[in-house]
């Protein structure tokens, strides 16, 4: 009888007939789902079929309808095969990784501090690593542009230590994108492992410091497993959103690194050539609806596990 | 449990450190005197008198707020409605409106943003509708919005006692009466709480405005883009400045306000 | 939560409504017009303008193409994107009656073979394409192209400039070709070369910011348009702005009204307003770049007449090329342009 877990059978609503649940449901999220068909299913459709669109001469799309798009995607270009796209794809899952990767690894000390602090400490050292969040992305992003370029006090330490040459500076490169994607995406891999982490049954840890274990044999064996809830959830909330970035690249990487989310701007922007444009975001939403979709089949139910 | 390690204190210290960085960095470089360039030239307040007789700064605040509110507003009603509907009653399909609420969770920006160009141009081309500007971006937020309000929503529901709304019930309460005196003030911090978060998600936001924005609505965001973009900072770090500082405050004021209703509550409860 | 969304639905069209009675949208490249001409135009014609900026013509083609068409008046499109907009029926015919200034205009720049008879654009200012560099460092410059794409000639950090036709427009005529080739053998030379000048550089900016990059010293070099030469060099004497001697790009910004204008009338009033002598004189003294308003010099800074990063010698200009539509062409450029940017 109770098919849906969500729906709160021992209430009056129970008592409803299916005609009833009907029109309840039909005004109350109603609006919201009409809404989200019109300006998300529906905009998302349009953007599949464009993919399958040729561009006109001056950025028009018109028909015939093709694949070249996604010929073209894999490397079939006018000028002769060159793997670029695929290129790219692949680097912007390694930055999606590497960024996911390193915040994890900030992530868990700062999850395990703030999970020992005294009660109000807690609260005020969780808040902290959420206030720059309400700040905005662009701000935190150039600011690194300052403290990257060569008259930097810090490029100006690594080239008086010797590791940086002369007057050379950090940004715009690579290391200026990584270092910005872990600073903006931080929380997100926090707050979710933090959750975890405050759940944590010690007396799993402390029985096997009693049975000799070392310490990393008790973080494997003990707490991991406990923290997987977590860090599943923060490892989505840091990957999906890292591997389409596009402000990131483009401020820290002088324009110069071009992800996926860059080719799409490119390709609505200055190129004009929205139906590969369109094949690009159709792969980007694939990625995500396949992690998506592998995440709930590895950690089924939980509502996303959101946060 | 036993309080953080000194190893484990300097660690969090130091990551703090690297999170806060940025922010500091830009407040310090407000007060340079030096128009190019990271170089310290000295302290200097002008950028602060620059920025006040900087009408596109301005216009772009407005802009800003305008944009935050309305979207705020729209997404919060719509999103909660959509909350108690999935949480009270079953239709068909809703297993999938489930699935679709999550999608604007997890795409990137720019995929939603260029799906949603795409989209007013068809719509313009065809029914003359949607031309560029406050009003499609006002749009375009309320559908990133309404997911975090619904998700946020929801989970209140979800940890509300069945027994307080049967009571009003049985004591003669039609539907929405109880839905009025009853859930929705119980649910209200929860609604308070998804409206910050849709409030702060359109500040923020800045990859979706640039696609689907128009003449005179340029936000703050776009315009600290663009500045970067051009290689000038200095009255933009002076911008940011007063961003940095606004956020923060609202962050503690509402932080205070909860403890003091939650201290509030107890006292009642008592 | 019901006087909400009454609130909402009421104040909306509210705020839409409020908005001024006469206004005008300029979309214009950046610090491209002196705030104190819009300022006098608003006075003069009790308008306001609303001045939205971009900083490459594809960027700004892309944005009328997309809904800008019908939200902005008046637009400033390079020679070469002119026949373009007109196929795409994004600009509207000019009514010449209302441009009483149009004979100021030099006749040199009139009716033009991207816009024949003037129908649809007025010349707003040209320039050319070059490099701007600072003099005092150690490397010494070299008056070429090969300052960018020479190994050995270049400095130790340079900006590439953020715009496809302009770079590669450079890296042909460094290596000898026209600036509007469309043979797959050239292309492949300039890619070639840019590809491996990209990871020497600092990064791609457009012309404002690569200026800003030389003078806040982040870069030696950079590849901008004459007026942000010229204004660098006035911020700045220990730079300068050259022209390569294998020859480079003149171009012609013009002024044009979209297709579907909201404000149709006063745009024109607008483009005649700009094209008055002292007004045009005071946006090429703002701008520094080179001004087709025959009218107008006798107003503009002698030095600036005189100044040959803002109006080139007859031996240079020889050397000088315009910029043409390349019709389906452009698509060879477009994919040259993702893989440059994309490696």
């Amino acid at each position: 009888m109770n098919a849906d877990p969500q729906t709160n059978d021992r209430s009056l609503t129970g008592a409803l007939t299916r005609n009833g649940h009907w029109w309840r449901s039909a005004l109350t999220s109603g609006p919201g789902l009409a809404w989200l068909t019109a300006f998300l299913l529906i905009p998302l459709l349009a953007i599949v079929t464009i993919s399958f669109l040729t561009r006109g001469e001056y950025g028009e799309i018109e028909r015939p309808f093709t694949f070249d798009n996604y010929q073209r995607l894999l490397g079939f270009g006018l000028l002769g095969f060159d793997p670029l796209y695929p290129t790219i794809l692949v680097r912007s899952l390694i930055l999606g990784l590497t960024t996911a990767g390193l915040c994890l690894f900030a992530a868990l000390p700062l999850a395990f501090f703030i999970a020992r602090l005294p009660g109000g400490w807690k609260t005020a050292a969780l808040i902290l690593v959420v206030v720059p969040f309400w700040t905005n992305l662009l701000i935190r992003t150039y600011a690194w542009q300052i403290l990257f370029s060569s008259e930097s006090w810090l490029c100006r330490t690594a080239q008086a230590l010797g590791w940086l040459s002369p007057g050379t500076a950090l940004y715009p490169g690579f290391l200026a994108v990584l270092v910005g994607m872990v600073c903006d995406f931080l929380p997100f891999m926090v707050l979710p492992l933090y959750a975890s982490v405050e759940k944590i049954d010690w007396t799993l840890a402390e029985a096997a410091v009693d049975l000799g274990a070392n310490p990393w044999q008790v973080f494997r064996h003990a707490l991991l497993p406990q923290i997987i809830p977590g860090l599943s959830a923060g490892w989505v909330l840091v990957f999906l959103p890292a591997t389409g970035q596009f402000v990131i690249p483009d401020l820290l990487g002088g324009a110069k690194t071009t992800m996926l989310g860059n080719l799409i701007q490119q390709q609505f922007g200055p190129s004009r050539d929205w139906p590969f444009g369109a094949a690009i975001s159709f792969v980007a939403l694939l990625l995500v609806v396949g992690g998506l979709w592998l995440r709930a089949r590895n950690a089924p139910e939980k509502d996303g596990g959101l946060m | 449990m036993r309080s953080p390690s000194p190893r484990l204190s300097v660690i969090a210290v130091l990551l703090y450190a690297f999170i806060y960085a940025p922010i500091l960095v830009v407040i310090v470089y407000s007060f340079n005197a030096s128009r190019f360039g990271a170089g310290w030239g000295g302290f200097t307040t002008r950028w602060y008198e620059v920025l006040l007789e900087n009408a596109p700064a301005l216009s772009a605040a407005k802009s800003t707020l305008l944009l935050g509110i309305f979207s705020t507003l729209l997404s919060t009603t719509l999103g909660t409605a959509l909350a108690f509907g999935l949480a009270r009653f079953r239709f068909p399909g809703k297993a999938w409106a489930n699935r679709l609420l999550y999608v604007p969770v997890f795409i990137p920006d720019i995929v939603m943003a260029v799906a949603l160009l795409l989209f007013y141009s068809l719509a313009r081309q065809w029914f003359g509708l949607f031309e560029l500007g406050l009003t499609t971006m006002i749009l375009a937020h309320v559908t990133f919005q309404i997911p975090f309000v619904t998700i946020v929503v929801r989970a209140r529901l979800a940890g509300l006692d069945p027994a307080l709304e049967e009571a009003a019930r049985d004591l003669g309460a039609n539907e929405i009466q109880t839905f009025w005196h009853v859930t929705f003030p119980l649910i209200a911090p929860g609604v308070i709480a998804a409206a910050m978060l849709a409030f702060t998600l359109s500040l923020d936001d800045f990859v979706v405005s640039f696609f689907t924005s128009g003449p005179g609505a340029t936000t703050l965001p776009i315009l600290i883009y663009s500045s970067v973009k051009r290689g000038i900072t200095p009255d933009i770090n002076a911008l940011s400045t007063l961003i940095i500082i606004v956020s923060f405050v609202a962050t503690l004021a509402t932080t205070l306000l909860q403890r003091s209703q939650k201290y509030k509550n107890l006292k009642s409860e008592r | 939560m019901r006087s909400l969304i009454i609130l909402a639905t009421v104040l909306l069209p509210l705020c839409t409504a409020l908005a001024e009675p006469k206004a005008l949208n300029l979309y214009i490249w950046s610090e491209y017009i002196d705030p104190q001409v819009v300022t006098r135009f608003e006075k003069e014609f009790d308008a306001k303008v609303t001045v939205d900026v971009y900083e490459d013509a594809e960027s700004m083609l892309a944005k009328i193409q997309s809904g800008g068409v019908s939200l902005y008046d008046v637009v400033v499109p390079p020679d070469h994107l002119v026949p373009a907009m007109i196929k795409l029926k994004l600009l509207a015919p000019l009514i010449h009656e209302r441009l009483t200034n149009f004979k100021n205009l030099d006749p040199a720049f009139l009716s033009p073979p991207y816009d024949p008879g003037n129908t649809y654009t007025v010349p707003y200012q040209w320039g050319t394409v070059g490099i701007f560099a600072r003099t005092n460092a150690s490397h010494p410059l070299s008056f070429s192209w090969g300052f960018i794409f020479d190994p050995k000639l270049r400095p130790e950090s340079f900006v590439l400039i953020d715009s496809v036709r302009d770079l590669l427009g450079a890296a042909l005529k460094y290596r000898g070709h026209s600036l509007n080739s469309t043979d797959p053998a050239q292309l492949k030379e300039a890619r070639q070369l840019i590809l491996e000048a990209k990871p020497k550089s600092l990064s791609f900016e457009g012309s404002v910011a690569g200026k800003n990059r030389v003078l806040a010293r982040a870069a030696r070099a950079a590849m901008v348009y004459s007026g942000e030469g010229a204004r660098g060099m006035k911020e700045d004497k220990e730079t300068v702005y050259f022209i390569p001697e294998e020859g480079s790009q003149i171009w012609v910004d013009n002024l044009a009204i979209t297709a579907k204008a909201p404000h149709r009338e006063l745009a024109e009033r607008f483009i005649n307003f700009i094209l008055d002598a002292k007004v045009g004189a005071q946006i090429s003294n703002f701008n520094q770049f080179s001004t087709p308003n025959q009218a107008a010099l006798p107003y503009i800074r002698p030095e600036d007449l005189k100044n040959p990063a803002i109006y080139p010698p007859e031996a240079v200009r020889k050397k000088l090329e315009f910029l043409s539509d390349l019709g389906a062409k452009t698509r060879l450029y477009d994919e040259i342009w993702t893989q440059v940017k994309s490696r």
